[in-house]
């Protein structure tokens, strides 16, 4: 178990080689610069004195390899249009991001699986219905809309949640601030996250209840309550952990979106930021730490699948 | 139910009189603000406390203007350059050298003195080190060195004469403390400055710097002038131009400046909020690119603008919030504008009539020839506010007379790339935000082709002479007359397709008071006066 621990980390590293290398040569592709050399006002002296000072003038595989020296000794560089180091960049960024993506994570379990199990409880009768048009339209509809509608509907006109900000002015340390703030973004995140999960618990019950081991538990008399959350749920948690390990990196692309429209002081926004400024360091920072976060969660994936189903054996 | 008679009401129509009393007698002792009024903007990104540093642009330019105070800054009537750090300024008779006399006992906000030798370190050391890349500090080229005379004295050493530098120093250009940064290999990559406490003499100093969230001013004790009336600034950083609104709307946000007027719809209707129409010296253009043979006739250029309706642009893209534009010099500029110069009204006859004697005449298709090539122009644009939209219809009015007009949307950063660095475009549309100064050498003269923001690369000896007559001339009379023949000789020629002046719109909460109206850019360097209505 820990030499396969140890093997898939080293892979991880050598993913996050490439993802480093892949990102680094795209972006510079890209066309543009900096905007703190590229901007409209600024001169060629202007533009080419700031260049000059971030070693832009350099060709790119030579910056690709002073990165990449710098960055295996754990120094992810200086932002280009903030003049801060990345790895500060994130540290302020992150917790905020995590606040806001573990809360949708867990209210689109929760409200994913609930639903699920109503679905296939009630399979092709209205409450069946009723849940799989709401995870169309979390399907459907576009999370910077839907943000937008929920911030008109509940900030400005009902006035009961803030329209933006991880917290208000001076209170940063206060709970009950903290999750007025949080209602929204999480809520929207968590309503597009949730369709995958609700069709996804739907048919992995489906298919266990029509097993033979489940007719025996039917037909040794046990309650129907008992057998769906003893002998179905249990077994049918297998492809819903999967589908949770996709939702996890889907997230991060989702929280881009919601972090822009709800002021989220988050990684996703400083991504945004960093991409239309062409900060590069920033970009191929945040990139990084999203890598080796969905490396870290489908190990950890895999690792649950073994403790739920004791047929999968990692060696 | 019963309803209530005669005694209840008279005791109750009592009560309410002697409360009245009460609070007339109340509000007539108090001030009519509330001294520990709050008042919240936004920003659509983390802003960087130096004016000077490179990438420190929009997000940071309305906190810095409160922080940093000028030499000078903009008189809130007629936006001439007034006394802010420096007190009086004289040019040499030779017109090669300036005198500023600064204000005397300013304290930084650290308690160290403010003196001559910061605005001699801030130019020396900052804006003319070419080394630096300074926001705008090519603006600065014609001088040569400040000198410091005594304690409270400085003298701007010039290259050639240079007769607006007063009002370039109102622009965005904020004095930096020499002891705080001049020890620093760059002063303008300092972190602890930047990005959480500058040592600066404005009304407001930096309480608190939440990254991503917003910065929290409080007035600055060791402020020159009146105390300030308000006890709180919050810029919060709000990205999306929707949520912003959203937040004026709700009370959360004081100001927000509206770039796309399409958004204004709910905001005009709200009883709270007071929409003001403001005016900066901005002009859109169209740019023909001069390397392009085919744009150096002064009558292709003249046709390609009789045939775009500007009013009809301004009436559906800006929703009527703009005027026709005439020139670089903006009506604002009273004593200088010359609004009776050939503005080029729409008349496609006359369009086609033009290029017609300019050799373009229509082929089989309809598409202006000549010598056998069709009339193609590539237009690239950029994805900011409403280029695109009105770049689509300059193209319906160009196809109208016959030109082949093919669109290139581009993202905002690689248009920059595009258009401005490699001038890799044949026409172009986009704008100018200049100080409200008559001088417009930065964006026309030869020496700013290629290299400068002298965007169509237009080479006009004669407009050169003119320019450099404008930043000799020593008396207001002299720079009128030079300006006059300058606008004339633009309007004749057009490097640039000259489209209109926007209305610049700023949702303002009708609790705030006190604030200039003229525009944001000027109300900003008197954040002092501000005050929250009771």
């Amino acid at each position: 178990m820990t030499a396969y621990i140890i093997r898939r980390l080293m892979q991880g590293v050598v993913v996050l080689f490439l993802i480093s290398a892949v990102t680094f040569f795209l972006i510079n592709l890209a066309p543009g610069g900096p905007s703190s050399a590229v901007s409209f006002q600024s001169t060629a002296a202007e533009r080419e004195a700031v260049l000059k000072q971030y070693g832009l003038d350099k060709p790119v595989m030579v910056r690709y390899v002073d990165w990449l020296s710098q960055a295996v000794r754990g120094n992810l560089g200086t932002s280009l249009n903030q003049g801060l180091p990345v790895a500060r960049l994130l540290a302020q960024r992150a917790g905020a991001t995590l606040e806001l993506g573990l809360t949708a994570l867990f209210l689109a379990t929760l409200g994913g699986v609930l639903l699920g199990i109503v679905a296939a409880g009630f399979r092709n009768r209205w409450p069946d219905h009723v849940v799989s048009a709401l995870s169309a339209l979390g399907m459907a509809i576009p999370g910077f809309w839907l943000g937008i509608v929920v911030i008109i509907v509940f900030a400005v006109h009902l006035g009961w949640l803030p329209t933006s900000g991880v917290f208000s002015v001076g209170k940063q340390f206060s709970l009950a601030d903290r999750l007025r703030h949080l209602a929204l973004p999480a809520g929207v995140l968590a309503f597009t996250l949730m369709p995958n999960i609700v069709r996804v618990t739907r048919s992995a019950l489906l298919e266990v209840t029509h097993s033979d081991y489940v007719r025996t538990a039917h037909a040794k008399g046990l309650l129907p309550r008992v057998v769906l959350l003893k002998h179905t749920f249990k077994n049918a948690l297998v492809p819903v952990l999967a589908i949770l390990g996709l939702v996890t990196t889907v997230l991060f692309s989702g929280s881009v979106v919601i972090e822009s429209v709800f002021g989220w002081a988050g990684l996703g926004r400083l991504a945004i930021e960093a991409a239309n400024g062409r900060d590069y360091p920033v970009i191929l920072g945040v990139t990084l730490l999203a890598g080796a976060f969905v490396v870290v969660v489908n190990l950890l994936v895999d690792l649950l699948y073994a403790a739920v189903d004791p047929r999968i054996r990692h060696g | 139910m019963p309803r209530k008679t005669g005694p209840h009401l008279t005791t109750r129509l009592l009560a309410l009189l002697a409360a009245l009393a009460i609070f007339t007698i109340a509000t007539a002792q108090t001030p009519n603000y509330d001294p520990n009024g709050s008042l919240t903007f936004v920003t659509n990104a983390d802003p960087t406390l130096n004016p000077w540093t490179p990438g420190a642009v929009i997000e940071s330019n309305l906190v810095n203007t409160i922080l940093f105070d000028q030499l000078t800054r903009y008189s809130t009537k007629d936006l001439t350059p007034s006394p802010d750090l420096a007190t009086s300024w004289e040019a040499a008779p030779d017109a090669l050298s300036w005198t500023f006399h600064l204000r005397q006992g300013v304290k930084w906000s650290d308690g160290k003195p403010f003196g001559a030798a910061d605005v001699a370190f801030t130019f020396n050391k900052v804006i003319l080190n070419k080394a630096l890349g300074a926001n705008n500090s090519s603006v600065f080229s014609p001088v040569d060195h400040v000198e410091v005379v005594d304690p409270n004295t400085v003298r701007f050493v010039l290259k050639s004469p240079f007769s607006s530098l007063p009002y370039y120093l109102a622009y965005f250009a904020g004095m930096l403390p020499a002891h705080v940064l001049e020890s620093a290999p760059n002063p303008l990559q300092v972190a602890s400055f930047n990005k959480s406490n500058p040592v600066v003499t404005g009304p407001f100093k930096v309480a608190e710097f939440v990254p991503g969230s917003y910065v929290r001013l409080e007035p600055n004790p060791d402020y020159w002038g009146q105390a300030p009336k308000v006890k709180t600034i919050v810029f919060k950083v709000v990205a999306d131009p929707n949520t912003q609104l959203a937040q004026l709307l709700a009370g959360d946000v004081d100001m927000v400046t509206v770039t796309n007027p399409t958004l204004l719809a709910g905001v005009e209707r709200n009883p709270n909020l007071e929409v003001l129409r403001q005016s900066q010296n901005i002009w859109y253009w169209v740019a023909l690119n001069q390397s392009d043979p085919r744009f150096t006739d002064v009558r292709v250029r003249q046709a390609l603008l009789t045939a775009i309706d500007r009013q009809a642009i301004i009436d559906s893209v800006l929703k009527g919030y703009g005027t026709v534009a005439t020139g670089p010099i903006a009506p604002l500029q009273k004593a200088f504008y010359d609004g009776s110069v050939p503005s080029y009204p729409y008349d496609p006859a006359r369009a086609k009539q033009l290029m017609a004697d300019a050799g373009w005449t229509p082929g089989p298709d309809g598409i202006l020839q000549k010598d056998g090539k069709k009339l193609t122009i590539t237009v690239p644009t950029g994805q900011f506010g409403y280029l695109v939209n009105a770049t689509l219809l300059v193209q319906q009015y160009w196809k109208a007379i016959g030109v082949d007009a093919k669109l290139n949307v581009m993202e905002w950063n690689a248009y920059i790339q595009d258009v401005v660095v490699k001038r890799n475009y044949q026409a172009t549309l986009a704008w100018w935000s200049t100080p409200p100064t008559p001088d417009i050498t930065p964006y026309f003269s030869t020496a700013a082709a290629e290299k400068g923001n002298n965007i169509p690369n237009y080479k006009n000896a004669e407009l050169d002479a003119l320019m450099a007559k404008a930043r000799a001339a020593t008396n207001v009379d002299d720079e009128v007359t030079v300006v006059k023949a300058i606008e004339a000789n633009v309007a004749q020629n057009l490097p640039y397709l000259f489209l209109w002046y926007p209305d610049i719109i700023t949702v303002l909460n009708k609790k705030v008071g006190g604030m200039a109206t003229i525009n944001t850019p000027t109300a900003f360097q008197y954040s002092a006066d501000w005050y929250v209505k009771r």
